[in-house]
C-alpha cells in the first residue's frame, strides 16, 4: 500500500499586528472510507498560452464520489501572468505567478473536469506544474 | 504590506521512485509583487447536523482581487468527511460545484474567485451528525 503525505505550512510575522502567524497540517491521503492508502498519479509539466482557449487538465473519468488531490503550481515568474483554475462551468480562482494549490477532487460529475486557462499577457506563455493523486482512474476510450 | 509564505511538501512511494514535491509561495495580490493585506482570522466551528452550511460568503472578497481559502477537518475519522462546494451543492455528491472532499485531518489551500453571486459562496456540509469540527482561514488582497 502506498502512502503519500502532504504537509503545509502558512507564516505570517506582520498579517496580524502583535500575532504571528503560524499553521502547519500534515494529512495522508486515503481512498473514500478507508485508511487504505491512494495508488495511482499522474504527474507533469506544460505551458499554457495566453489567448487560447480553456483546457482540461483532467477529465473526471475517474470514480464518482472517490478521493483524489491536486496540486497544481505556476511557474511563471511573470507577475502578471496567472492561471485561472475551475471545475467544469465553476471557476474556482486564479493562480498567481509562483502560486500553488492543493484541493481534493470528489469527481462528483461526469462533467466535473479540472480545467485551466493562461492569463495575463497576450501571445506569452505560463509554466504549469501539477501532481493528481486518484483513488481509480478510468483510462479513455480507444478511438 | 504584510508577507505570507505557503510551503507545501507532498511526499510519496506511490511509484518505484520516490515523489517529493516541495514549493514555496508568498500570498500576492492579484498580479502584484506586492503581498495580501487582510484575512478573516482563523474560524473553527463544530458541527453535529449533515445540513450545508456556507462558511465563506462572496460578499467577503472582491471578484478582481486575489484571495486564497484554507480549510482543514481537524478531526480523525477516515470514514467521516466534510464536502466542500460552491454554492449550496455541498450537500451532494453528484455536483460540479462540489470540489471535494475533507475527511478527518485533511487539508486544502486554494485561491478563491470572489464573483458577487451565491454561486461563489463557499459551502460544507457534514457526511454524519457525529460532532466534527471544522477550521478555515480568508487571506485577501
Amino acid at each position: 500500500m502506498a502512502t503519500t503525505t502532504a504537509t503545509v505550512s502558512i507564516n505570517s510575522s506582520d498579517l496580524i499586528p502583535g500575532q504571528p502567524l503560524s499553521i502547519n497540517a500534515s494529512h495522508t491521503l486515503t481512498k473514500s472510507g478507508l485508511t487504505e492508502g491512494l495508488e495511482i498519479v499522474d504527474i507533469g509539466r506544460g505551458e499554457l498560452t495566453e489567448a487560447s482557449a480553456t483546457d482540461a487538465l483532467a477529465e473526471a473519468i475517474g470514480t464518482t464520489d472517490s478521493s483524489n488531490w491536486l496540486y497544481l503550481c505556476n511557474k511563471s515568474t511573470n507577475d502578471l501572468h496567472y492561471i485561472q483554475v475551475g471545475i467544469h462551468d465553476i471557476r474556482l480562482g486564479f493562480l498567481g505567478s509562483g502560486e500553488w494549490m492543493w484541493m481534493p477532487w470528489n469527481q462528483g460529475d461526469a462533467e466535473a473536469e479540472i480545467n485551466i486557462e493562461a492569463e495575463g499577457v497576450t501571445g506569452s506563455t505560463i509554466p504549469y506544474e501539477y501532481a493528481i493523486f486518484q483513488e481509480a482512474k478510468t483510462l479513455p476510450a480507444k478511438t | 504590506m504584510a508577507t505570507i509564505n505557503a510551503t507545501i511538501s507532498i511526499n510519496s512511494d506511490i511509484m518505484s521512485y520516490p515523489i517529493n514535491i516541495n514549493t514555496s509561495m508568498v500570498m500576492n495580490k492579484f498580479q502584484s509583487c506586492h503581498g495580501l493585506e487582510e484575512t478573516s482570522g482563523m474560524n473553527v466551528k463544530k458541527f453535529n447536523a449533515t445540513t450545508a452550511v456556507k462558511i465563506v460568503d462572496n460578499t467577503e472578497g472582491t471578484a478582481s482581487k486575489a484571495s486564497k481559502v484554507y480549510i482543514r477537518n481537524t478531526g480523525s475519522s477516515k470514514t467521516n468527511f466534510f464536502y466542500v462546494a460552491f454554492a449550496d451543492g455541498a450537500a451532494a455528491s453528484d455536483s460540479t460545484e462540489t470540489i471535494g472532499k475533507l475527511y478527518g485531518g485533511d487539508w486544502m489551500l486554494v485561491p478563491w474567485l470572489a464573483l458577487a453571486a451565491a454561486s461563489h459562496d463557499i459551502h460544507v456540509a457534514p457526511s454524519t451528525t457525529e460532532e466534527m469540527t471544522l477550521e478555515w482561514m480568508v487571506f485577501q488582497e
